[in-house]
């Protein structure tokens, strides 16, 4: 690593008024040290660097910003710089800032710099108080709507930073807000085919927002009738009659032969999981149940070949079609677990995830073995037309 | 002027007052003969304005007149009256006054732009009562234009939105207001009830489609089991062009021209309600129709099943009872004829009842017209029977 003296050099190179082939140079090179481990962390030594590197994010030329940008996206990718850029750069008011503005070119490296620096709880809390005292929540949710807010950045990083800052209660709150219309322009998403990044920022968002189960009534009435919009993703094209699709919730009946499932297996497992979230009370069993989102459930469980997702079905359909719990026991979330119990519990988690672990490796042996056999059949073909031929 | 009770006080004697008119007419009252003359005199109901106004005969004429026309009001004062105007007939539902007055004050362009905010939206909301919803989302959307934030605008526009079933536009309208106006609980409500009866809607449309689809199934299943018998249909007879015989008329061999056909061949649905369908066994039933010239009748069988024989219908039809038309008492089964009429090459083939009108219909010279087979009855030997088959091919199958 550099010693002090040429960190000291670096950092006369950094200011404003340097020539631009050589304020170019430096970065470049800095660029450079943020892509590794080691660089990060003698960066994170350096804090008057970092303060040099984010005023350039104002100079004149656009290379030399952009390399800003992306030396500040690799930073925030490491945990251990989180302190230094929030509280020491404070680059955070400044990134918020430009968020708003739609002309600005570099949104996208923010968003993903934001999305990074809120993955943690600590440095979340920061970056969530920032923004209220700024842009605020409402205003970055409405961004997020806009279609074609930026002509220069699709913002769909702003997805993941949502779902992070739901971590937080105040966060989820506000999305929440029963006097409000946050939470209802969030839905439309969870369908959103043209990003894989924005779909699922959104559906972790509606998964951690359903973990607070004094909502779920809210959740599941009119106001936001949040179901279907995470049914949709898992429903496929199925052929049911005209009496069970009249059964189901508005938007899932007479799905047309194209309609396909959502294809990225953790958000399908993030989907289940959040229905399952629903099913803590006995209210949201009850409308679960008479939504008859079961014949939904039981087509996609034939054609899912994902052992983790399959297992998060059977679970969610285990809940809709088993008994009522015993009085006291309604509310799944509220059940006092005595001690010795929850060890168990945990030990049979454990012990499940191993052996779907199990399963997905032998699945993958019995891949390569077909795989396998079937060159190697070639090859014998092969030897048996030599000796024919001679 | 309403007064419920104890409202009014006995204090200013209004009580009293009112309670006259219970028991004395009033003096001066209308008559029949005179109250036209006297509505004239009354600035509010005149028809037209007195060329000149004497103060001394109509003073609140002269001065109502000084108050709307002074030169020296200006356009904002002016639109301001008229502003309040249009909303006294608002008030007791005379929305066309209403909405006159509000286009008159629009007209003076007074540059105030609340006032054009108010004018404009009082005018939606007159032409939303009577019904006029797209002048009304006009004029909302004008007002928006002047003001983005006005919400009373904003509300009768999403309104208007969801009375003209454009759901969308309507959750646009609500985006933008909740913008502005972010809790307002009167744009969420509406909101969400745009936002379910968009789904509806597109429910709806997935649902036709998929019965069309449905339909159009089993119409393709049918005409693949009639062509899969090698049954022709013919193409209703367009409106003839000249005498030749068009291409169209001409379906055999060509299998291109059967696949045309498709389901115009099939529809004579408006004249009889029947169409050929195939039952639960695979067989087709068809609408048949046996024509009797002799007598000018016809006998329609709606469900003639193809492997049953002509005997079999002709049997019930005529065995027990004859029909009152058969005046000569001749029509008995064992004596009918049938024959089916080959127009093409102007002949007439003789059908053996006991054949099943599954063979008959794949004859190669049999066109099914209109999707309904029918066939000739007459009663072998007598006069009618000689003078309907003199000059004409007979063959048989």
């Amino acid at each position: 690593m550099l010693s002090d003296s040429e960190a000291a050099e670096l950092l006369s190179f950094l200011t404003p008024d340097t020539r631009p082939d050589v304020k170019g140079q430096a970065t470049e090179y800095i660029l450079g040290l943020s892509g590794n481990r080691d660089g990060c962390r003698f960066l994170r030594t350096k804090p008057d660097l970092l303060a040099a590197l984010f005023a350039l994010t104002s100079d004149p030329s656009i290379a030399i910003v952009k390399d800003c940008y992306y030396i500040f996206v690799n930073l925030s990718a490491d945990e251990t710089l989180h302190q230094v850029l929030v509280a020491d750069v404070k680059i955070l008011p400044v990134f918020l800032k430009n968020l708003e503005d739609p002309e600005y070119p570099f949104s996208d490296q923010i968003c993903t710099i934001l999305s990074n620096l809120s993955r943690h709880n600590k440095t979340c809390k920061t970056v969530f108080k920032v923004l209220q005292e700024g842009v605020g929540l409402a205003q970055l949710v409405e961004i997020f709507c806009t279609e074609d807010f930026n002509k220069k950045a699709k913002l769909h990083y702003l997805g993941p930073l949502l779902s992070n800052l739901t971590q937080l209660p105040e966060a989820r709150n506000y999305i929440m807000d029963k006097d409000r219309c946050v939470i209802q322009r969030l839905l439309p998403f969870t369908q959103f085919q043209a990003s894989v990044v924005r779909r699922g920022g959104v559906i972790g968002t509606l998964r951690n927002c359903c973990f607070d189960h004094t909502h779920h009534e809210w959740l599941l009435s009119d106001a936001v009738d949040i179901l279907p919009f995470l049914l949709l993703p898992l429903a496929g094209p199925e052929e049911l009659t005209e009496e069970e699709n009249d059964g189901l919730p508005v938007d899932l009946q007479y799905l047309p032969e194209d309609k396909k499932r959502e294809e990225d297996p953790d958000i399908r497992k993030m989907l289940l999981e959040t229905l399952f979230l629903m099913t803590a009370t006995k209210a949201g069993r009850q409308t679960l149940k008479d939504k008859n989102i079961y014949y939904i459930l039981r087509e996609f469980h034939k054609g899912e070949k994902d052992v983790h997702v399959s297992a998060a079905c059977e679970k969610l359909v285990q809940v809709l079609i088993g008994d009522e719990p015993e009085q006291g026991m309604e509310n799944l979330m509220e059940v006092e677990i005595p001690e010795d119990v929850e060890q168990k519990l945990k030990d049979a988690d454990l012990k499940e995830q191993e052996e779907l672990q199990k399963e997905e490796e032998r699945m993958r042996q019995e891949e390569e073995e077909e795989k396998k056999k079937n060159s190697e059949a070639e090859g014998t073909d092969k030897k048996q037309e030599d000796g024919l031929i001679r | 002027m309403a007064s419920t009770e104890g409202q009014y006080e006995s204090d200013d004697g209004m009580d009293e007052f009112m309670d006259k008119f219970k028991t004395q007419r009033y003096k001066n009252a209308f008559t029949e003969n005179n109250w036209e003359e006297e509505f004239d005199k009354v600035p509010m109901f005149m028809k037209k304005a007195p060329e000149e106004i004497d103060p001394q005969k109509y003073p609140e004429l002269a001065c109502l007149q000084a108050i709307i026309h002074d030169e020296d009001r200006t356009p904002e004062e002016i639109a301001k009256s008229l502003k309040d105007e249009g909303n006294a007939f608002f008030k007791e539902k005379s929305y066309e006054k209403a909405i006159l007055c509000y286009t008159a004050g629009l007209k003076k362009k007074c540059g105030d732009q609340e006032v054009d905010t108010v004018l404009l939206t009082n005018r939606a909301a007159a032409h939303f009562h009577l019904g006029n919803m797209r002048s009304a989302l006009n004029d909302a959307a004008a007002a928006r234009k002047i003001n983005p934030d006005h919400l009373k605008a904003l509300i009768r526009g999403v309104q208007c939105c969801t009375a003209l079933r454009l759901f969308e536009e309507a959750i646009q309208w609500c985006d933008e207001g909740l913008k502005a106006h972010p809790t307002d609980k009167k744009l969420l409500e509406l909101r969400a009830a745009a936002d379910k009866q968009k789904r509806a809607k597109e429910r709806d449309a997935r649902k036709a489609k998929a019965k069309e689809k449905k339909l159009h199934g089993e119409k393709e299943a049918l005409l693949a089991a009639i062509k899969a018998r090698g049954i022709k249909l013919l193409q209703p007879v367009k409106p003839a062009q000249g005498g030749s015989d068009s291409e169209e008329d001409e379906a055999e061999g060509s299998s291109a021209a059967i696949s045309e056909l498709s389901l115009d061949g099939l529809s004579c649905k408006e004249v009889t309600g029947a169409q050929v369908f195939q039952d639960e066994r695979g067989s087709l039933q068809w609408p048949v129709l046996f024509l009797y010239p002799e007598h000018q009748q016809t006998d329609f069988i709606s469900a003639f099943c193809e492997n049953s024989c002509f005997i079999d219908h002709l049997a019930v039809m005529f065995g027990e009872e004859l029909p009152p038309w058969d005046t000569d008492r001749k029509y008995h089964p064992q004596n009918l004829q049938l024959y089916f009429e080959d127009e093409h090459k102007e002949t007439f083939y003789h059908v053996n009842p006991e054949t099943p009108l599954l063979k008959v219909l794949q004859h190669k010279r049999f066109f099914v017209k209109a999707g309904t087979p029918s066939f000739i009855v007459l009663v072998k030997g007598f006069s009618f029977w000689e003078q309907f088959l003199t000059g004409r091919k007979v063959r048989g199958l």
